[in-house]
């Protein structure tokens, strides 16, 4: 198995900040990374963490908001934003709303703060919307920084991304001739949560060299919801002889935007996001989530699809009955489970799994 | 002394079961112990004391249950499958097999050839499965055995609609001290932990006839109310708490 | 149009089931008298107007029963654009609403267990829950309900109708218009209006398609002006209750208000809050308030709990305590001067972009504090609502600044609108003396 070091979350800032870089703790989900970057912003996502302590959350959050919100607060309130300078809070549901609409009104951090409004359609009259709004966010983020790069600029960056775009895609589809755990490969994918293009395109690129024409000769699965939290979920795949062979996570495919047109580099970073992969969150149809999904199978060889739900997150609950009654009807496997991401993966969960890949595997005999 | 070919433990939450079958699946013996915390010590316990009557030299040992990882086995396989395969070598027909143990309910679809088609289980909490009748019966120092009895013969029932197994226990209480009748009380209490768990079986698409296994299959309060919910007669094989061992040592054989 | 269920229609809705009504409304009005159950020790009388809420909302049920085949049918959120769909002629039904009316009559658990049964979570909104629950098993206390032929969603109350629609119209294979109205954190940007100006217009040929039929802009003025008008006498129906003692509290007021979301934009809704307002300034002239022995006077935040409210009403007005406002109420009403009948489409991308629900947690705790100086409140009831998390998130702090800064007593109730088992008699009981104990 390759091996490949990836530096930390705190390295990757301690360094950007000695580069003179600002820093933006980015909360979930969807926003033009390319943005923060023209300004000379490392965007540094805050998913969760997992294992936060969340106490200190309930003093603004009731129970029954979601786990990543709740961390996202704790992780705040406990000071590990300090470092940032700027805070941007996207609009991806009804609890991250009440996340940032807090945050504005009764936390008041120091910081600059950012919220983005995300339309939800997939059409014109949206993408001129976003354009607008990410021209508002440009506008703010002039003021705090204290010059407006080009459009020149921008769309390097842009293209920048784009390309990344293009060689995550690649490597999803040639997933199972890499020499990578399921943990181990998406530890790679999300350390674009937080590294600078350049350095996760190299990361990229030495596994690219690595690829071999042997197969791993295992049963792979599709892995759907938020986040893969706790990350050891993918273990208990891999010691079932099993893998994550795709995946449908807001963290990692459901951000693999394609090209965008336009020349305006407003409209490009709009087109991106309103025409990216099917999202329970931006709420399409059950017909693109599903020939979505079932494409996401077809291309990986997958046997079978584990929605991984963080409790409480409505967006996906709504899709799961009627998403796993198409999918079931197309002969296509699959298992929900409910994950809390400060919680150790209980035994339950593990047993759930298991009998999942079992079942999975009798199946295929 | 008679020679086993395989042997399946099932590990629970609550309980141990060891069963031994011959190379047919014939069980020879079956086992079932309050689980002890040092499962390791338990089971080479057990097995030793199994070797005064069998040949278990040469036996398969397939294990299940939380406490598998804690026993030396030749395989480990989860109780979804073993409890599937048990039910329907003992049944020797497809359909949906539920599985009520002390923490967990399982419900299982089981295909015609015997495969496993799909299957849930409870959330995390534990209303609707052993634990909640269990707490009450501590609490009311009355056994689930009778709990089961005044269920059956209530004419009337109190509606209990907690969701959670521990404020169940406390609503209980306050029903009895508002002066509802025990035995009224006590029928609403099966009825909520029935209720969960035909949500499960409607939520994964009935297929009957209805199997039981796990140590509550034996409530006959809980048989009796799953088929006035689900219109259909379970079937409850003569010792339901082996189901998941049998299964494990049936697996066993094809090893 | 089809022959046979207009003639049902015309039959059993027009002349047989409307006189009926009707004639029931005469009779009770005549023989007006509260129900055996009502605590006439502790509270004022039902309102005798009420007996025409009973009537519209029969009514309204009533024709649903058999206006497919009659009228082109359109499902909408609470919040939705609906003065559109009126110009075209729509029989628009209320999924939230009809959620609400089966959480009154206690219906609603018994069918949100249908949903839950076929796999939605008992962690999604129960409205959604009771809805989904009513289209799989047909269980409903109205009788029957009419299948859509548009869904309209228009997510300034919440995103989660966004999903909880897609779900409708996985079901009913109908078009879906989303009206998708950009959470207002301060103030409305230009972008946003404009956003949403253009998705209300681009809704019109859809409508249109669906209604088979074009749209009439004098009529559409006309329905705005109907609409804006029973706002108006709704919110003046609110204010009301500065009077001390108040003349119909807020439990009144959720039962009321059914016309206001249900029935807007017709003119027997204006009638109605006319002679709902009259009855209500001939109890101030009497000197009659809510609670008879009104002590305390307090506001009420977030969605009522439907299959709690005699519970709540009771225990409080025991205590002398009288809920005079609230922001939910309130939210049907304060949008009201808003509305421009001259310019209908601008005018409604603007009014339907700032519903209280779609702005922030601090605006929210500055309509709480106006109300409690305005209607001179000593405290306030933050209902925790488990299905609503867009109105429920920052009451922590909401409740905090009022009991510091204002110096109002402040409770943070947890249950949820429509699902009972998340609400505790006993707990709540405690929790409830407690907070009359404060504002002692």
């Amino acid at each position: 198995m390759l091996h490949i070091d990836i530096p930390s979350r705190k390295e990757v800032i301690e360094k950007a900040k000695s580069e003179g870089k600002k820093i933006a703790a980015i909360y979930p989900i969807h926003y033009p990374r390319e943005l923060f970057r023209s300004f000379n912003i490392q965007p540094i996502e805050v998913w969760g963490p997992p294992k936060t302590d969340t106490k200190k959350a309930n003093a603004h959050l009731q129970s029954y908001i979601c786990s990543v919100v709740q961390s996202g607060l704790a992780f705040y309130l406990e000071k590990q934003l300090d470092i940032a300078d700027i805070i941007a809070v996207p609009h991806s549901c009804d609890s991250l709303q009440g996340l940032g609409s807090i945050f504005k009104d009764f936390i008041n951090p120091k910081h600059e703060l950012i919220t983005i409004y995300l339309p939800r359609e997939k059409n014109k009259e949206n993408v001129e919307f976003l354009s607008n709004e990410l021209k508002r966010i440009y506008k703010q983020l002039s003021e705090f920084c204290g010059f407006s790069p080009s459009s020149e600029k921008l769309m390097e960056e842009i293209k920048k991304e784009e390309e990344i775009d293009e060689i995550v895609d690649k490597l999803y589809r040639i997933r199972e001739n890499l020499p990578l755990s399921s943990r181990g490969f998406y530890a790679i994918l999300r350390s674009r949560e937080y590294l600078s293009p350049d350095e996760f395109k190299s990361k990229l690129e030495y596994i690219l060299l690595h690829a071999s024409k042997g197969r791993l000769k295992k049963t792979g699965v599709v892995f759907s919801g938020l986040l893969p939290e706790p990350m050891e979920i993918f273990d208990i795949i891999d010691e079932m002889d099993c893998f994550v062979a795709m995946d449908d996570m807001a963290c990692c495919m459901r951000r693999v935007y394609g090209k965008g047109n336009s020349d305006d580099p407003f409209e490009r970073m709009a087109e991106r996001i309103v025409n990216g992969p099917p999202d329970p969150t931006k709420g399409n149809s059950f017909n693109e989530r599903f020939g979505f999904l079932k494409s996401l199978i077809e291309i990986s060889g997958a046997k079978g699809i584990v929605f991984y739900n963080v409790k409480f997150c409505e967006p996906e609950y709504f899709y799961h009955p009627i998403l796993k009654e198409k999918l079931s009807k197309a002969g296509i496997k699959s298992l929900i489970i409910e994950t809390d991401i400060n919680e150790p993966i209980s035994q339950q969960t593990i047993t759930r799994i298991k009998a999942f890949t079992e079942m999975l595997r009798e199946n295929e005999q | 002394m008679e020679k086993v070919k395989s042997i399946g433990i099932d590990a629970g939450s609550t309980t141990l079961k060891i069963v031994g079958v011959e190379e047919e699946g014939k069980i020879l013996f079956s086992v079932i112990e309050d689980a002890d915390p040092k499962i390791e010590e338990q089971t080479d316990k057990l097995l030793g004391e199994l070797r005064n009557n069998y040949d278990i030299e040469n036996s398969k040992i397939v294990a299940t249950g939380y406490g598998s990882n804690l026993i030396k086995a030749d395989k480990k396989v989860t109780e979804i499958t073993c409890h599937a395969k048990g039910i329907y070598e003992y049944f020797k027909t497809g359909g949906t097999a539920v599985d009520i143990g002390g923490q967990d309910n399982k419900v299982i679809l089981i295909s015609k050839n015997g495969k496993v088609v799909d299957f849930i289980m409870n959330d995390k909490c534990a209303s609707g499965t052993g634990r909640f009748l269990e707490n009450t019966s501590w609490r009311l120092k009355i056994s689930t055995e009778k709990m089961a009895e005044l269920a059956i013969s209530s004419d009337n029932e109190v509606k209990i609609s907690s969701t959670c197994a521990v404020f169940a226990e406390s609503e209980v209480i306050s029903q009895l001290s508002r002066g509802q009748k025990l035995e009224h009380v006590i029928k609403g209490l099966h009825r909520a932990m029935v209720k969960r768990i035909t949500s499960m079986v409607y939520a994964i698409g009935f297929n009957p006839p209805l199997m039981l296994s796990g140590g509550v299959a034996k409530n006959k309060a809980v048989a009796q109310m799953l088929e006035e919910e689900l219109g259909e007669k379970p079937l409850i094989p003569e010792n339901p708490q082996i189901m998941g061992a049998f299964g494990a040592a049936l697996i066993g054989l094809s090893e | 149009m089809n022959l046979r269920d207009s003639i049902k229609y015309l039959f059993s809705y027009k002349i047989a089931g409307e006189t009926f009504i009707k004639l029931n409304t005469k009779k009770a009005f005549k023989n007006f008298k509260p129900p055996k159950s009502w605590r006439t020790d502790i509270l004022a009388p039902p309102l005798k107007t009420g007996v025409y809420t009973k009537e519209i909302i029969a009514k309204h049920y009533l024709e649903g029963r058999y206006v497919n085949g009659v009228k082109p049918v359109a499902w909408v959120t609470s919040g939705a654009p609906i003065e559109i769909l009126k110009a075209l002629g729509f029989y628009i039904l209320y999924p939230e609403n009809h959620g609400a009316l089966c959480g009154a009559r206690k219906a609603a658990l018994e069918i949100s267990e249908e949903a839950e049964k076929k796999g939605y979570s008992m962690d999604i909104c129960s409205y959604a829950r009771t809805d989904i629950g009513s289209i799989l098993s047909k269980k409903t206390p109205v009788g029957k309900l009419p299948k859509p032929d548009l869904l309209l969603c228009c997510t300034n109350i919440c995103q989660t109708v966004l999903y909880w629609y897609r779900v409708l119209a996985e079901y009913y294979k109908v078009p879906l218009i989303v009206i998708d109205t950009p959470f207002v954190y301060d103030e409305a940007k230009e972008h946003d209006i404009e956003y949403v100006k253009k998705q209300l217009e681009a809704s019109i040929d859809v409508s249109e398609m669906v209604a088979k039929k074009s749209l009439s802009f004098t009529k559409l003025k006309e329905i705005v002006k109907l609409s804006k008008m029973a706002a108006e006498l709704w919110l003046e129906i609110m204010s009301s209750n500065k009077n001390i003692p108040s003349p119909i509290s807020v439990f009144d007021q959720f039962i009321h208000m059914a016309p206001i979301v249900e029935k807007r934009g017709d003119a027997v809704t204006v009638d109605f809050y006319s002679k709902m307002l009259k009855e209500i300034k001939e109890r101030i002239k009497n000197g009659i308030g809510a609670v008879k022995n009104e002590k305390k006077r307090v506001l009420w935040d977030n969605l009522p709990i439907w299959y709690k409210i005699k519970f709540l009403s009771e225990f409080l007005a025991e205590h002398g305590v009288s809920v005079v406002a609230s922001t939910y109420t309130n939210a049907w009403g304060e949008l009201a001067p808003m509305m421009d009948i001259e310019r209908p489409i601008e005018s409604m991308a603007r009014t339907y972009t700032y519903p209280i629900l779609n702005r922030g947690t601090g605006h929210k705790l500055k309509t709480m504090e106006m109300m409690v100086k305005e209607f001179d409140l000593d405290g306030a009831i933050l209902h925790s609502d488990r299905s609503c998390k867009p109105y429920s998130v920052g009451q922590v702090d909401q409740r905090l600044k009022l009991l510091n800064e204002l110096g109002a007593a402040a409770l943070l109730l947890e249950a949820d609108h429509n699902d009972p088992r998340a609400f505790s008699d006993e707990q709540s009981k405690s929790r409830l003396k407690a907070f009359v104990e404060m504002m002692e």
